[in-house]
């Protein structure tokens, strides 16, 4: 079922990315809708799914990208799964969760963008990246962390009621 | 198994996963399932693209909204459907400008054939100039093929796929064209910069180039025709110890706000590559 749902959520995701969020630039950052959509879930406790979220998310952003195929998924796999790792822990349910799984998440998904740019022989000055792009764009995921966090929560509630021993 | 190590393990198969589709797509061999996921990609892109468009529109110009509003409240009970209405013909009226600018470039240059298209969308990757147009293989577009506005040059199609094609901007610092100085008659070679600026370089040491001055394509390299606009001079940067002097230049094109783009479907671009040394 969350497939069913995540997979067109995220396919909508990464055009309106790429259509409506090139316009709503912070110098030349953006939020990332994709990424996002990946913290929620995780956070919201379906990590398993949120790591194929960030595998079909990624893909999908890669097919709107001049970056090589699958650059992006796999940093949205990384995502997912740094995020997991706060599962368990006594912090989880703390109210600034969603602000620092995102913080993490923005600035792992920007550096490892960074570096497949890299890799792929293009010219890219790291301080102007760190400047323009990655802090701009970190600064406006933290801005929808919460309201995300509890879209997603709201989303796992009705897809997967919790069950009520009688 | 503990559930780290689970998810540890289920990450690793995912990048498995993916680097194998990497592998794939590197070879060649997944551009046809590509081009068929980007199939109703496109048309998507398209429709929120135009509907993005006519909203920037109506709310870049207040004094439109403003008798907009007046004429809402006059006309309460068909608010909705008015509203929506002259969203649609106002699109299609700016539409219809654009395309009659660039007929009008087009016509002066009879020379080239073009193909007009919308511009859908833009690099997710926030690293990468380059936009998504509406029309791939499937209209008739090739790589190389040279974009342009009726203001100037725009960059050149770098991927292409049936129904959607990807355009490196001429901001990116993977782009580079040769250029000319108008009224200097010199060449120089546009290099973008990182931070967004367009800079002429290699400009002769002993050349005069003055502000305003107009710079255009010059054709060599062939991979743009010549005599496109680019953008005028700004200011120069002259220093007596290095080889060559630098201007930055102000482009023609307004790249924040490209609704259609007219493609150059006659011209092909030099191999350069399969010329032996």
């Amino acid at each position: 079922m969350a497939y069913l749902i995540g997979v067109p959520l995220l396919a909508l995701l990464s055009i309106i990315q790429s259509t409506v969020l090139s316009h709503l630039q912070l110098f030349e950052g953006r939020p990332d809708l994709v990424l996002l959509a990946v913290v929620g879930w995780s956070l919201a406790g379906r990590t398993e799914e949120a790591m194929v979220w960030g595998m079909i998310g990624g893909l999908f952003l890669d097919l709107l990208s001049g970056l090589p195929f699958g650059s992006s998924a796999i940093a949205l796999i990384l995502v997912a799964f740094l995020v997991s790792l706060s599962e368990g822990r006594f912090w989880e349910a703390h109210l600034l969760m969603p602000l620092s799984a995102t913080l993490v998440a923005s600035l792992t998904f920007h550096i490892l963008g960074m570096g497949a740019v890299l890799l792929t022989g293009r010219a890219l000055d790291p301080s102007l990246a760190l400047t323009r792009v990655i802090l701009p764009s970190t600064f406006l995921n933290l801005v929808l962390a919460l309201p995300t966090a509890q879209l997603a929560g709201g989303l796992r509630d009705r897809l997967f009621p919790p069950e009520v021993e009688i | 198994m503990r559930r780290s190590t689970s998810q540890a393990i289920i990450a690793i198969t995912l990048i498995l996963m993916v680097t194998g589709l990497m592998v794939l797509s590197l070879s060649g061999h997944l551009a046809p399932l590509q081009g068929l996921i980007l199939r109703p990609f496109s048309g998507i892109q398209s429709w929120i693209a135009l509907r993005v468009a006519a909203t920037r529109e109506l709310l870049s110009s207040p004094r439109d909204v403003a008798s907009l509003r007046e004429e809402i409240t006059q006309l309460e009970s068909e608010v909705t459907l008015l509203h929506q209405e002259i969203i649609s013909l106002r699109e299609q009226a700016a539409e219809a400008e654009i395309l009659a600018a660039l007929l009008d470039y087009a016509r002066a240059q009879p020379e080239s054939s073009y193909r007009a298209t919308n511009v859908i969308g833009r690099d997710v990757s926030p690293f990468l100039r380059s936009i998504w147009i509406n029309g791939g293989s499937d209209t008739g577009f090739s790589r190389g093929m040279p974009v342009v506005t009726q203001q100037g040059l725009v960059g050149r199609i770098v991927e292409v796929f049936p129904t959607i094609a990807r355009v490196q901007l001429i901001l990116d610092p993977e782009a580079s064209v040769n250029v000319k100085l108008q009224q200097s008659r010199t060449d120089g070679l546009l290099s973008p910069q990182l931070n967004g600026e367009l800079w002429v370089d290699l400009i002769d040491q002993t050349v005069t180039v003055t502000q305003g001055e107009l710079v255009l394509t010059s054709g060599l390299g062939g991979k743009y025709p010549t005599d496109i606009p680019i953008g005028q001079i700004q200011n120069v940067r002259r220093r007596d110890y290095e080889l060559f002097q630098q201007a930055v230049i102000q482009p023609s094109v307004d790249f924040d706000d490209i609704d259609i783009v007219l493609i150059i479907t006659n011209f092909r671009p030099l191999p350069l590559e399969h010329i032996a040394p």
